[in-house]
């Protein structure tokens, strides 16, 4: 179960997953085994690790207000739109978003690069695309060189994904 | 609705130094306003006082309900221009609440120069009307003014939209049944007098308010007749002889307290109605956006970033997401009012134009208010977009633009360049509002664009008569235009000129669009009637 709840304008994607007795919940690429007991309604016992922990929980009307030790939290859950994640450019794509010139090309044929590495930046319009890398890897051929005319849509390197 | 999940890691090196860098154009906005809003300075405001006058901006704050922003244009007109002796253009404009329902305020600086008019204080007047007009407000004129400005007569008086253009207003919104009331708090001399006398509803004060179309200066040199100002213009020739005025105050206070008893008065007719909700703050906080506005203008930005920042809880509603995705459109609610929202995420391609089309034919459908977040480079070129039909799906979004019935906002929020400006709803295009934000730049094309093509020009001309250039003259040519472009581009140069409503601090997006679509709601919506599409 995915669940998302913002917190301080900020929003925490956890993942819950109930194996046994025990909750799963990943938060931020770490997994804590959980254990959780309602003692009465609102009331929690909840076991980290060694960690014991006793929580109160109100409803408001959109938002929750958790009590941990003696800490008040206000949570309210969002609903995070499914678009926003279909995009993932951030993360880098090796095609080129837009026809213009290659002004600059960081790597060579053979080069190790590091996942969110800029590997070639490419101008038209005004701006300025940079070209990064989506994951660790060899850079098996650079296609372009600088002041090279670029196409939407071509390969700017071949990269390999790397082992380790 | 789902809320937007950002990418921005907040901690990361990258968003620290761009915030770091945002808060200097931030801090130089608001120092540049602080300076302009203290209008003549230390001694011309004593002198005004010293007069028991208050203030242009106290008069403001007096007269509108307690607790309630004002929504202030053009602060910085006339910024570095006129030897900067015209802060503010000498004018403080702006919509504000009386009892309860928006008006629009035109008051005289009169620390300023006199109050007089220069060019830009006329266009700052006559903007101001502009926006009572197409909003249906009342407008509240305190007149504090020496008319014209006489060295510069022939840029304020003779064309048309020049000093005569106020009155005509005035005419025509009083026919449109649009208020027109004048507080006379000074001088109203020459065509100024015509400010109270076209009002429906005129108040003066004693001792200083004084009307006339001659001064006494004048008065003794065209007849020799000798008479002081009160006597030939003061409250009392004017409330018991001439009839010019309706009302009788004894001072500022008592003029501002009869003003909001006139606006009492107005049985104004209720307001458009739109499906309003429970305002809601952001997920995000809104002052990221000084860490998402990348620190090099060259760089893209994914533009949901800014809209998760400045709608109700983050909440958007994409439409045709995977589609022209150069533009990312959808709806969404700011301060509980429902927006559709136009927002440049890279080149505008013939995809994204019918997209922009598409969505704008559904806003003006469902008479839902749009808002143009402008960040546009252009409309793509070259040889494969030309032969696509670039041109006639831009010239679709651009008449969508210009046709659409439902009220329109727009930020520029960085570029605005070329036919892009107009697809996105530039000033050209009749926006209720139209704001900047201190990073935004604003011209014909970029300038390295704009000197590359000239050179072109020069060289081919050369090269026909067998000649070529060195590269030393070749930079003798381009640095004045880029040079040119740099300054021209400039926010400030833009709002100096009214080329927009004034330059904002990111932060302050949600309150400006709420107060304007809350302004737009006095006049009705009308159905749409678009013109012919090229297809």
């Amino acid at each position: 179960m995915f669940i998302n709840y913002e917190h301080e304008n900020h929003v925490y994607n956890v993942t819950i997953e109930r194996r046994d007795s025990h909750y799963f919940v990943t938060y931020d690429n770490t997994e804590y085994k959980v254990e959780a007991e309602e003692i009465k309604p609102g009331q929690l016992k909840i076991k980290i690790g060694d960690r014991l922990i006793k929580s109160v929980i109100t409803e408001g009307d959109k938002e929750k207000y958790v009590f941990l030790d003696g800490d008040i939290f206000k949570v309210r859950p969002v609903e995070l739109t499914g678009a926003r994640k279909t995009k993932e450019k951030d993360e880098g794509d090796l095609i080129s978003p837009i026809s213009g010139r290659v002004v600059s090309v960081k790597v060579k044929d053979g080069s190790s690069v590091k996942k969110g590495d800029v590997l070639m930046v490419i101008e038209a319009m005004k701006m300025e695309y940079l070209i990064r890398a989506p994951f660790d890897g060899k850079i098996e051929k650079v296609n372009f060189k600088e002041k090279d005319l670029i196409e939407i849509g071509q390969n700017t390197v071949e990269l390999v994904k790397g082992e380790d | 609705m789902d809320v937007i999940e950002s990418n921005i890691n907040t901690s990361s090196k990258e968003f620290k130094e761009n915030y770091k860098h945002y808060e200097t154009f931030v801090d130089n906005l608001k120092e540049k306003i602080n300076i302009a809003q203290k209008g003549g300075g230390e001694d011309k405001i004593k002198l005004h006082k010293s007069r028991k006058k208050m203030l242009a901006r106290e008069r403001i704050d007096a007269l509108l309900d307690p607790d309630t922003p004002f929504m202030e244009f053009n602060t910085l007109a006339a910024h570095d221009m006129y030897e900067n002796k015209s802060p503010c253009a000498g004018i403080v404009t702006g919509i504000g609440l009386i009892h309860g329902r928006e008006v629009v305020i035109v008051a005289n600086d009169a620390t300023v120069t006199g109050g007089t008019y220069y060019p830009m204080t006329v266009k700052k007047h006559l903007r101001a009307q502009e926006i009572a007009m197409q909003n249906n407000l009342p407008c509240i004129y305190l007149v504090d003014s020496g008319g014209a400005f006489l060295p510069m007569q022939d840029e304020v008086f003779p064309d048309r939209e020049h000093f005569g253009r106020i009155f005509y207003n005035q005419a025509v919104m009083s026919s449109m049944g649009i208020p027109q009331i004048s507080a006379v708090m000074g001088s109203c001399t020459a065509g100024g007098a015509y400010v109270p006398a076209m009002s429906d509803e005129t108040i003066i004060v004693k001792g200083t308010g004084t009307i006339f179309l001659g001064g006494p200066p004048l008065v003794k040199a065209a007849t020799g007749e000798e008479v002081s100002a009160e006597d030939l213009g003061g409250a009392d020739v004017h409330c018991r002889q001439s009839g010019v005025s309706d009302h009788y105050a004894h001072d500022d206070k008592e003029a501002i307290h009869l003003t909001r008893n006139i606006v009492e008065n107005l049985n104004r007719p209720e307001k458009t109605h739109l499906d309003i909700r429970e305002p809601e703050d952001p997920v995000y906080d809104i002052k990221e956006i000084y860490g998402v506005i990348p620190k090099d203008s060259r760089r893209p930005f994914d533009v949901r970033e800014i809209i998760a920042r400045v709608v109700d809880g983050s909440r958007f509603h994409e439409f045709k997401t995977l589609y022209g995705d150069t533009i990312v459109c959808g709806f969404a609610r700011i301060l509980g009012y429902p927006v559709g929202i136009l927002a440049n995420n890279g080149v505008l391609f013939s995809e994204s134009a019918i997209k922009g089309t598409h969505f704008i034919e559904l806003c003006c459908q469902r008479k839902i208010p749009l808002v143009f977040l402008q960040n546009i480079t252009g409309f793509m070129v070259g040889k494969k977009y030309e032969a696509g039909g670039i041109a006639k799906d831009g010239a679709k979004m651009v008449s969508a633009v210009a046709t659409a019935n439902v009220p329109k906002f727009t930020v520029i929020i960085a570029g605005s360049f070329g036919a892009g400006n107009y697809g996105m709803c530039g000033r050209a295009y009749g926006p209720r509002q139209l704001w900047m934000w201190p990073n935004a730049r604003i011209s014909v094309m970029g300038g390295e664009q704009a000197a590359n093509v000239l050179l072109t020009v020069k060289k081919d001309q050369l090269w026909r008569e067998g000649k070529a250039l060195t590269k030393k003259e070749e930079k003798a040519i381009t640095r004045p235009i880029l040079d040119k472009y740099e300054t021209e581009g400039n926010p400030y140069y833009s709002t100096a000129r009214i080329w927009d409503d004034g330059i904002i601090d990111p932060i302050d997006t949600r309150m400006v669009l709420g107060l304007g679509i809350s302004a737009a709601l006095n006049a009705p919506i009308s159905d749409w009637k678009p013109g012919v599409f090229r297809m």
